[in-house]
């Protein structure tokens, strides 16, 4: 076994025993367990009943949750390490620093999918106990779509912790961060439509850039091909890219983001002071 | 093997090391002594590669920053606050064994037995929930076990107890030869005996540079008998925390140490001079 892989073993058991992951793992285990408990499986919204239905729901809480929990369990990654002295101690043994950044970067990226996908895993096992049809198609997209957006915030969360001196700015950071791009999505967007403060292009693009934006289009698109459900902005980024398009630009854009920051995090890092 | 010249550190408007000049040589055990704030660390933490700086600086003739991995294979260090580790001991043994080419589990086990630490018993422990004693000696014989060129040790023997100190002291001995060493300390007595050379920082600047004959007791097992002049508890209590045996329950004491702790046994001592009536050392 090489550094590399070394590294992300031991960053993997250092953060497995860490109180976050087991409530991080708790949310997202304890949501599926919430949502069967409260018969969403029973419910219907737009023609969707059964695990689909749950899926959706599970997939919707995702957008708003999942990309503040990567953040926060991220952010403090390399600056959290530099302010405990672990990092001093890790880098006076012979690793070298890409072995150190990226294999922390892909023990991360185990530590956040493993529970989110192990929930979608645990719905679709109970859904065949109870006999319910399983939507494979949706599924797959969702575990790929939860995958990418995790990758997306993982690289932001890693960039910031190689930006900033102190745990609680990054802790700061990353909640402005989300809510700006909370605040971007097409419900303030429409709200600007309507004033015409600002050119429809403009608004189609920070949409398009924003990867809570095309995570939740993307989310709602399975199910609800016109978007009808979503906002203007998504409509028209529907019309101009196409069904398939969008679906593959809902993946790849956030799968770019993320190597973009954690391949600027890592020049960041290997070019400073390193404790 | 180490090559300083001019060698400057600023963070921000603030200059850390200001020009320091210093050549250190295979076998040299250096005392790097200074008050909080001379530089110790952030040269210490320039020579493994971790600062940026200003100046030449080579070790084993390469930079520090370009050949990290090379040179820190040749490189022991043990820092002055042990990290916290979430890991257990043996996770951390074998993460360790396996990132040094020549360290083995092994040879960790070894040298934290000479030690008096016990990895079988601690195997699942997290590093974390060890005392700070037990953590030193780990961190201890992780360094020793890859059998490094150069050692750099920051307060080493801060946290460990009397006995430990006398293996850790006599271990360092044994490696003298071959190891060049760097000992960051606050105090000179404790380490007197381990080293050849001081150097002495104070705001970014080296202002002493000795080097030192080597002592004739160092490495050798010194018997000491004391007779008190009345039961004194706190001086009692100090002869035991030496390991030293009472004589027929009366007030003769004796006990052996190393000889490199003679100068800290001498100190413990001396706040109870007026309580000792004989005094002997062969």
């Amino acid at each position: 076994m090489n550094t590399f892989f070394r590294v992300t073993l031991a960053d993997f058991r250092e953060s497995v025993r860490a109180k976050w992951f087991l409530i991080y793992c708790l949310v997202f285990g304890g949501t599926v367990v919430l949502l069967f408990v409260l018969g969403i499986t029973e419910s219907r919204v737009l023609g969707f009943t059964g695990l689909s239905r749950l899926l959706i729901t599970y997939i919707q809480l995702c957008v708003a949750i999942l990309p503040i929990l990567v953040l926060i369990s991220t952010v403090r990654g390399v600056v959290g390490d530099r302010e405990s002295n672990i990092l001093e101690y890790f880098l006076s043994m012979p690793i070298s620093l890409g072995a150190y950044f990226w294999g922390k970067i892909l023990s991360k990226f185990f530590l956040i999918f493993i529970p989110i996908s192990g929930a979608l895993l645990g719905a679709i096992v109970w859904g065949m106990l109870k006999s319910l049809a399983i939507p494979w198609e949706i599924a797959g997209y969702y575990a790929l779509l939860l995958g990418t957006l995790s990758w997306c915030f993982l690289g932001l969360g890693m960039f910031i912790s190689t930006l900033v001196k102190k745990q609680e700015w990054g802790l700061g950071l990353s909640i402005l961060i989300w809510l700006v791009l909370l605040l971007f999505i097409d419900v303030i967007l429409i709200g600007l439509m309507l004033q015409q403060q600002i050119q429809e292009s403009v608004i189609v693009a920070v949409s398009m850039l924003n990867p809570i934006m095309v995570f939740r289009a993307g989310a709602v698109l399975l199910f609800d091909p016109e978007l009808t459900s979503m906002g203007p902005a998504s409509y028209v980024i529907l019309d101009n890219m196409g069904h398939g398009g969008f679906l593959a630009y809902t993946i790849l854009y956030p799968l770019s983001l993320g190597w973009l920051f954690s391949w600027l995090g890592f020049s960041r890092f290997k070019k400073g002071d390193l404790v | 093997m180490i090559k300083i010249k001019n060698l400057v550190k600023k963070f921000g408007k603030t200059t850390v090391l200001d020009g320091i000049d210093l050549t250190i040589k295979k076998g040299d055990r250096i005392a790097l002594i200074g008050q909080n704030g001379a530089g110790k660390t952030t040269l210490i933490r320039a020579i493994l590669g971790q600062y940026l700086v200003d100046g030449e600086l080579t070790v084993l003739d390469k930079n520090p920053r370009r050949h990290r991995v090379e040179i820190l294979e040749r490189i022991g260090y043990v820092p002055q606050l042990p990290p916290p580790i979430q890991m257990s001991v043996g996770e951390l043994v074998k993460f360790s064994a396996a990132i040094s080419r020549k360290s083995s589990t092994d040879a960790i086990d070894q040298k934290a037995a000479e030690l008096g630490l016990d990895i079988g018993k601690n195997v699942k422990k997290p590093f974390q929930k060890l005392s700070g004693g037990m953590k030193q000696k780990l961190l201890i014989a992780l360094a020793l076990a890859g059998q490094p060129d150069i050692l750099i040790m920051d307060e080493p023997a801060a946290n460990l107890d009397p006995q430990a100190r006398q293996t850790f002291f006599l271990q360092l001995m044994r490696s003298m030869e071959n190891t060049t060493m760097l000992l960051s300390s606050h105090r000179v007595d404790e380490i007197i005996n381990l080293i050849n050379r001081i150097v002495e920082l104070d705001y970014g600047k080296v202002v002493q540079d000795d080097q030192i004959g080597r002592s004739r007791f160092g490495d050798k097992m010194l018997s000491c008998r004391v007779i008190l002049t009345e039961e004194h508890k706190a001086a009692i209590r100090m002869l035991e925390d030496w390991n030293f045996d009472n004589l027929n329950g009366g007030l003769e004491f004796k006990g052996d140490f190393i000889g490199a702790e003679r100068l800290r046994f001498l100190t413990s001592i001396s706040h109870f001079a007026n309580h000792i009536q004989e005094l002997n050392i062969s």
